[in-house]
């Protein structure tokens, strides 16, 4: 919920509470007040009908219509006055009111009698609704206007702040500008602001200096890795080794290989983290792809997996190299992940370029395969391969999904994602 | 062949004078700018293999002096920095390839070989090895002057093992010979058994001796005996 919904409804539920509790006191109050004056009348009326008694006459009101006298001849008095509301059919006007009446007994012309005064509380509730109408509808109107005002006011006060958010969020650590100020004249806004900036200036200046460290850690590596290559090299060619020795060689060689490849892949990712192949030509994938299944034929073989492809010739505007560094991790990918007489399909179209293939294992998680290093145990790859892809995919502005369908690993590149 | 080993790394440069000599070249070493310029200036070599980083100097500046006096030697840079542009900017300079840290040993024999073999107008086009003849430039192989017929990558494989004639070659240097940056595919290794026996075949089908050496079970020999 945003702040502004959230604190509207607060607002909103309150006023309405208050509103409600205020109103329905007010009404109570103006009520208690009213009947009280009525009560008034009828207990005046009562003193009218005595000192009529005493001139042997029964009080009968005339002038007010609103008020009824009503006689009951009874046996002896008991009892007390009682003060009720009560609805009354008044025959002057001939209409059923709500009324206020004053029942006492009490002696009329020296005989015992019941006396019923009754009074229309008609107008008097007119006059409370007309009263509280005349406060409630101002109250309301204020208080919708100060709803809108609070409305406009924030939405103005918040664009700074959807301003940042957005900028933050099209924050990108490659690109040149870190983060665009944004101008807020309220001054947390412009605070924030200002951390903001800070920030995004220490992210890129931090990320920078780790590129510039895997780059400069991975070159000083190369030539103690070329010392041991070289060594491994002139340790293969004497005659006196054993057979254990030959083995601890293999070892070593394949350590040395897979560190060295390890290395290169580092060093390829802040290549492309630094946009350092951008050279741009015409490719035509579908030759490079072709290429690359000559080149790849006896791996394709040696696991006797069969291959399907659906190409349509596709010219692409990019780094050749990075296209050819795709295509090959997607080949490296679809042959290594497969299992013995497993089945791979490539299809290429205008729109995009899909891998599938068989292999072991469930569905792999898409959140995780394309972090860097994240590889499951059985694969003795750098675990760099589809990090590179993706990096070369965000260059490109290509997108890259992964899905699992029909027991087979989808990878898919849609060229020309317009974002 | 007289080789000059522009490196500064002392232990690679006594692997690498180590191999070359072996392989019958006569090998000079220098492991600064200035020696390697003085001794330019005195010798010609066949071939430099020079690294870019000395301590003392840039190594492509060794590539324009030798531009600029018109010496005749084929140049390898052995760089530890596999970027595009210092690749161009050598190869502008003169240089007639460029080998990435780290490589094998053998790699970088095939390679003199070729840079040598490209450099000089009347140089070996076949290379001989008893009844086994390669033709590099129609890349075609015979046996006893008969023809058989390879894949590109079988021809290359034995080139390479041809050039290192003698020598051992571990099955990782073969599958990056072939396979290049894609040498890290799984189980690669085992295709270069593949390939060797099928290369192994076709010569002996041919009439060929089988002169392919297993070696420790870590890689290959290609040698009489």
């Amino acid at each position: 919920m945003k702040l502004f919904s959230r604190y509207n409804h607060i607002l909103i539920l309150i006023s309405f509470v208050g509103l409600i509790v205020i109103g329905f006191l007010f009404y109570q109050t103006l009520t208690s007040y009213l009947n009280r004056q009525i009560d008034k009348d009828l207990v005046e009326e009562i003193i009218e009908v005595k000192e009529f008694s005493e001139k042997n006459l029964f009080y009968e009101p005339h002038e007010f219509e609103n008020l009824n006298v009503i006689y009951k001849k009874i046996a002896r008095i008991n009892g007390d006055s009682i003060y009720g509301d009560t609805l009354y059919y008044n025959p002057t006007k001939q209409v059923t009111e709500s009324s206020r009446f004053l029942k006492t007994q009490m002696m009329v012309l020296k005989q015992p009698y019941e006396v019923f005064v009754v009074a229309s509380k008609f107008e008097r509730e007119e006059q409370i609704k007309s009263i509280c109408l005349i406060i409630l509808i101002p109250v309301l109107l204020l208080l919708g206007v100060v709803l809108l005002v609070n409305r406009l006011l924030l939405r103005k006060a918040w664009i700074p702040f959807d301003q940042m958010l957005k900028n933050i969020n099209n924050f990108n650590v490659n690109r040149a500008q870190p983060y665009d100020s944004v101008e807020a004249p309220i001054k947390e806004f412009a605070e924030l602001n200002k951390v903001l900036l800070d920030l995004s200036l220490k992210i890129k200046s931090d990320y920078n200096e780790i590129k510039l460290f895997t780059e400069n850690a991975s070159h000083e590596m190369m030539t103690p890795l070329a010392v041991i290559n070289s060594k491994l090299d002139t340790m293969l060619q004497s005659n006196i080794l054993g057979k254990e020795d030959g083995e601890a060689l293999a070892d070593l060689y394949k350590a040395t290989s897979r560190l060295t490849k390890l290395n290169q892949s580092l060093l390829l990712l802040v290549k492309i983290d630094n946009d350092l192949l951008q050279d741009t030509e015409q490719i035509n994938v579908k030759e490079v792809i072709e290429e690359k299944i000559s080149h790849f034929q006896e791996l394709l073989n040696g696991q006797n997996l069969s291959l399907v492809t659906n190409l349509t010739n596709v010219d692409l505007i990019g780094s050749r190299q990075l296209i050819e560094i795709l295509i090959n991790n997607l080949f490296s990918n679809v042959i290594r992940h497969n299992y013995q007489n497993g089945s791979i399909e490539i299809i290429l179209n205008k729109e995009r370029l899909i891998f599938k293939n068989t292999g072991h294992g469930a569905a792999l998680n898409p959140d995780k395969i394309f972090e860097r290093f994240f590889k499951d145990k059985s694969s003795d790859g750098t675990g760099l391969g589809l990090a590179i892809l993706k990096q070369i995919c965000n260059r490109q502005n290509y997108g890259l999904v992964y899905s699992y369908h029909d027991y087979q690993h989808v990878f898919e590149i849609i060229f020309n994602t317009k974002s | 062949m007289k080789i000059l080993i522009v490196e500064d790394e002392e232990s690679l440069q006594k692997s690498i004078e180590k191999y070359l000599t072996a392989e019958g070249n006569i090998c000079s070493t220098a492991s600064t700018y200035q020696i390697a310029l003085d001794k330019l200036a005195v010798y010609d070599y066949d071939c430099v293999l020079l690294d870019l980083n000395l301590p003392d100097g840039e190594g492509l500046q060794i590539l324009s002096y030798l531009k600029r006096t018109n010496k005749a030697e084929g140049v390898i840079i052995i760089s530890a920095r596999n970027s595009i542009d210092q690749r161009i900017e050598g190869l502008r300079l003169g240089s007639d390839d460029y080998l990435i840290k780290p490589f094998h040993l053998s790699e970088l024999h095939a390679r003199i070989l070729a840079v040598v073999r490209r450099r000089s107008a009347n140089g070996q086009r076949h290379i001989t090895f008893n009844e086994l003849r390669v033709d590099i430039d129609g890349k075609l192989v015979f046996v006893n002057d008969k023809i058989v017929f390879t894949t590109k990558k079988e021809f290359d494989l034995l080139l390479y093992f041809v050039a290192n004639k003698g020598k051992a070659i571990s099955k990782s240097a073969a599958v990056e010979h072939i396979w290049g940056d894609d040498a890290d595919m799984a189980d690669s290794f085992d295709f270069i058994y593949t390939h060797i026996k099928n290369i192994r075949k076709k010569l002996t089908d041919a009439g060929c001796k089988d002169y392919f050496q297993s070696v420790y079970g870590v890689g290959y020999r290609f040698a009489s005996s």
